[in-house]
């Protein structure tokens, strides 16, 4: 144990971990069938507990562990799981998912979304620790999954963007208070896995009522 | 000595190719042609009549040769064994960029020289995905650059070790989208086939024949020889000796060739895997991908300058 302590240590292990998972939210801006956003879910999530059991390690808190082990049953198992089931069921076709920017523009300007919050957090706000590459990173994710939020036409890909920005706020949470107390951490997961749910149903409904989950077709409301 | 270590590349560029192949073949199920094949192309077309359009000017004659020796002289600013031979101080990254651009200038301006339809498409293609590639390749070298303090390859090389940051990962990862595109390896374009749909590089020198063609192939085994070894010097250089003198450097020398020879195969494993993988993307979808690996250049600096080196 003390010699992978020490390997953090010497290696940025946390760095490489979450720039990984940077990458792939950065991935999943230019990734245009809902498959592949699913398995950078998945790539996102086995980061994430990644990086909770490295600091676990390195700061010796044993119910990161715990927590680790949550985030991999309910992020990379349950959640996928899901997603999957409700795509099947609404046999929403898996190709080209429509975004209102094309994919070198999206690229583009989450890469300046990324540069904002590294020049405004490494001014503004002081960290020390291991958090303090880490949360300017959780930031950025956070902000893209936003960017994706808003510029996606489809419902599913919607959801994406929330679980993405959940596993963003995730990191800073837990990078920032190095580990929430677990029933938190529960309670939170929890939530995503109902949030899921109810957005599956929520899906299903507008797929009965509009034929599309196109959110576009949703203006027709107003008559 | 140590000045002397393009000719490593000149002489075993063409195996290089062979054994990309054997490896492509292999992953495909065929058997393949040996890794020889790529000498016995080279002797037999040097040997072969050369045909030349009417319509060809001097540059159609200059091309081959420029081509050919600007490849040379930028293989001479590039370390493969040893890091601190006098030579490298010719020239610095940028220098040895910009020599290959002349060599892919000329060869741009003979496809157009001749004249005919598929030449001018290929120099049009090729034109294009230099302007897309260029920045990205750019941007991955600073960050290397940076991180060492030097535009020098050898002081580059010293510097470093093995992708010891996330910058460097991300940078590494963005030199070889490069790379693929400017070895033309299939995503970009296809060096197996004439269709005229497809083709960039064959579709610009389709005009050639005879020792024009050899001589033009052979440069291009030697840039794709010579970008791998740049990948190799920047970014996981472990083994390439600092240099000292004669006496000094014989027991370390053929511990630096191995490891070489090893790190070339790797690269080249990863390109023969890439391309049997991967389907040949549309042209006007290259975009995407060149630009997708400038964002990740991008980040890759950006990385470098927050998290530090």
């Amino acid at each position: 144990m003390p010699l992978i302590k020490r390997w953090i240590e010497v290696f940025p292990v946390t760095d490489f971990i979450s720039i990984g998972m940077l990458l792939s939210v950065v991935a999943v801006v230019s990734i245009k069938r809902m498959e592949g956003c699913l398995r950078a879910y998945v790539i996102n999530s086995w980061l994430l507990a990644g990086l909770m059991a490295a600091f676990a390690v390195w700061l010796s808190i044993p119910h990161l562990y715990i927590a680790a082990f949550f985030t991999i049953a309910g992020k990379c198992v349950l959640i996928p799981f899901f997603l999957r089931r409700i795509m099947r069921n609404l046999k929403i076709e898996p190709g080209a998912q429509s975004s209102y920017l094309n994919t070198p523009a999206s690229l583009i300007i989450s890469f300046a979304l990324v540069v904002l919050v590294y020049s405004f957090i490494s001014a503004g706000v002081f960290v020390a620790g291991a958090a303090r590459n880490v949360l300017k990173i959780s930031v950025s994710i956070i902000l893209i999954s936003l960017f994706m939020m808003i510029t996606r036409k489809k419902a599913v890909s919607q959801v994406m963007g929330l679980l993405f920005m959940e596993n963003g706020l995730f990191l800073a949470g837990f990078s920032l208070t190095y580990g929430m107390p677990t029933i938190i951490e529960l309670g939170v997961l929890f939530d995503m896995l109902m949030g899921v749910m109810i957005l599956g149903l929520f899906l299903t409904q507008i797929k009965k009522s509009f034929v599309s989950v196109d959110l576009d077709r949703l203006t027709s409301l107003k008559g | 000595m140590g000045n002397l270590q393009f000719l490593i590349m000149l002489l075993l560029s063409p195996l290089l190719q062979g054994v990309i192949k054997k490896i492509k073949a292999l992953s495909q199920g065929r058997v393949g042609s040996g890794v020889l094949q790529p000498y016995r192309d080279l002797t037999r077309l040097f040997k072969k009549e050369m045909v030349i359009p009417d319509s060809a000017s001097w540059v159609f004659h200059a091309a081959p040769y420029i081509a050919f020796m600007a490849v040379i002289a930028a293989s001479m600013m590039a370390p493969v064994l040893n890091a601190g031979a006098p030579v490298f101080r010719m020239g610095d990254i940028i220098a040895l960029i910009y020599t290959l651009a002349l060599g892919r200038f000329f060869l741009t301006l003979a496809g157009l020289d001749a004249g005919t339809a598929f030449g001018g498409e290929g120099s049009s293609r090729e034109a294009t995905v230099a302007i897309l590639v260029e920045p990205t390749m750019g941007l991955a070298i600073f960050t290397a650059a940076i991180a060492a303090g030097s535009t020098g390859i050898a002081a580059i090389t010293k510097s470093s070790n093995i992708l010891q940051s996330p910058a460097n990962v991300l940078a590494f990862a963005a030199f070889f989208v490069a790379l693929l595109a400017e070895t033309g390896r299939v995503p970009v374009d296809n060096p197996d086939t004439h269709l005229e749909l497809t083709m960039i590089h064959e579709g610009m020198v389709l005009e050639y024949s005879g020792r024009y063609l050899a001589l033009l192939e052979w440069a291009h085994y030697m840039k794709q020889m010579l970008l791998f070894t740049v990948a190799i010097d920047l970014f996981f250089p472990f083994g390439v000796s600092a240099g000292g003198s004669f006496f000094a450097l014989l027991p370390v020398i053929p511990k630096a060739g191995i490891l070489y020879a090893l790190k070339l195969l790797l690269l080249a494993a990863a390109v023969a895997v890439t391309e049997s993988s991967r389907a040949k993307l549309r042209f006007f979808q290259l975009p995407s991908l060149l630009g997708g690996a400038f964002v990740l250049a991008l980040l890759s600096i950006i990385t470098l300058v927050m998290l530090g080196r």
